[in-house]
């Protein structure tokens, strides 16, 4: 006989508190879990979206940079193409400037107005965008064109969700 | 703009700045070209999407004129003239009709809008990136038209 006889009544002891053990942490678990969830969350491949454009060979003309992501509607999931115009301006920095006029959602394009050279032009209602994206007053648009956050990764040009610009 | 809910909020407050209709005619048949229909219904439908994108500031995308191939030519005409109709009254200058069915094209002088005929491209075979591409080709061609018909109008 050894001398840590177990009882009956430290058997059920223990036999209970572990099986009530496992319960109560069955319970607590996905609680925490949905706590935490947040934290835990991968911060992803961040928002920017890779487009086939090197940097290296953005130019001071505006061109025309066709990028698709997929997006999720429920558990839908639909490719979508979306569209920037990129160009270097003096400094050398690039600017991704959004395609979309802000007067009612026309496509614009680059300098295909002959009587405004350089300039964007929305074919709808004839909007007039300086090469910065700023809109020439008199036109119909009230605001400048929509920028794109950039970022650059081996060598490609990534880009983020197109922003309103906040200055003028 | 297209025909919900939302962009139409948008048509009623912009109105004067929306002068342009457009109709995409999807044909329907059981017959034989079953086949050429649905291919043709699938390419209007696909491109009318891209081209209310690049011009959805100035015009409206109907949902589509459906019709039955077997119909006769009378009755078609007199269904889309109803339509025509309606769509001048309600103050649009320019209605264009899309369609891929050379049906229309034959009919052509008969109908008050203009007509826009394409050839259905079989794109069920292509991949999507090459069938966006084909379909941009394809609105870039329409833009002119459109740009043109906008200033002659003016």
């Amino acid at each position: 006989m050894s001398k840590n006889r177990v009882s009956r009544r430290q058997f059920l002891n223990y036999t209970l508190t572990g099986v009530g053990g496992f319960m109560a942490a069955g319970m607590l678990m996905p609680m925490v879990r949905f706590a935490v969830d947040p934290v835990l969350q991968a911060a992803g491949e961040s928002d920017f979206i890779p487009t086939k454009q090197k940097v290296a060979e953005v130019t001071e003309t505006p061109t025309r940079v066709d990028y698709t992501f997929e997006q999720q509607d429920a558990w839908y999931t639909s490719e979508v193409t979306g569209t920037a115009w990129v160009y270097k301006d003096e400094k050398g920095e690039i600017v991704a400037l959004s395609p979309v006029c802000k007067h009612l959602g026309c496509v614009v394009d680059w300098n295909t107005d002959k009587s405004n050279p350089d300039h964007f032009y929305c074919p709808c209602h004839g909007g007039l965008y300086t090469k910065d994206g700023t809109n020439v007053p008199g036109t119909p648009p009230a605001a400048p064109l929509d920028v794109y956050p950039y970022t650059e990764k081996d060598g490609f040009l990534y880009l983020g969700k197109a922003e309103p610009r906040k200055e003028a | 703009m297209k025909w919900v809910s939302q962009d139409i909020e948008m048509f009623l407050k912009e109105k004067q700045y929306v002068d342009t209709a457009v109709l995409p005619l999807l044909p329907v048949s059981f017959g034989d070209d079953i086949k050429q229909s649905v291919a043709m219904t699938e390419f209007i439908s696909l491109l009318s999407v891209q081209l209310e994108r690049q011009f959805r500031g100035r015009l409206i995308m109907l949902p589509g004129f459906a019709y039955l191939r077997s119909a006769g030519e009378d009755s078609l005409l007199s269904g889309l003239g109803k339509w025509e109709t309606e769509l001048k009254a309600q103050g649009f200058k320019h209605i264009f009709l899309l369609t891929s069915d050379s049906m229309w094209k034959s009919l052509e002088d008969r109908l008050e809008g203009g007509l826009i005929w394409l050839p259905s491209l079989p794109l069920e075979h292509m991949d999507e990136n090459y069938r966006n591409s084909i379909l941009d080709d394809q609105v870039k061609q329409l833009l002119n038209l459109f740009v043109q018909k906008w200033q002659n109008g003016e």
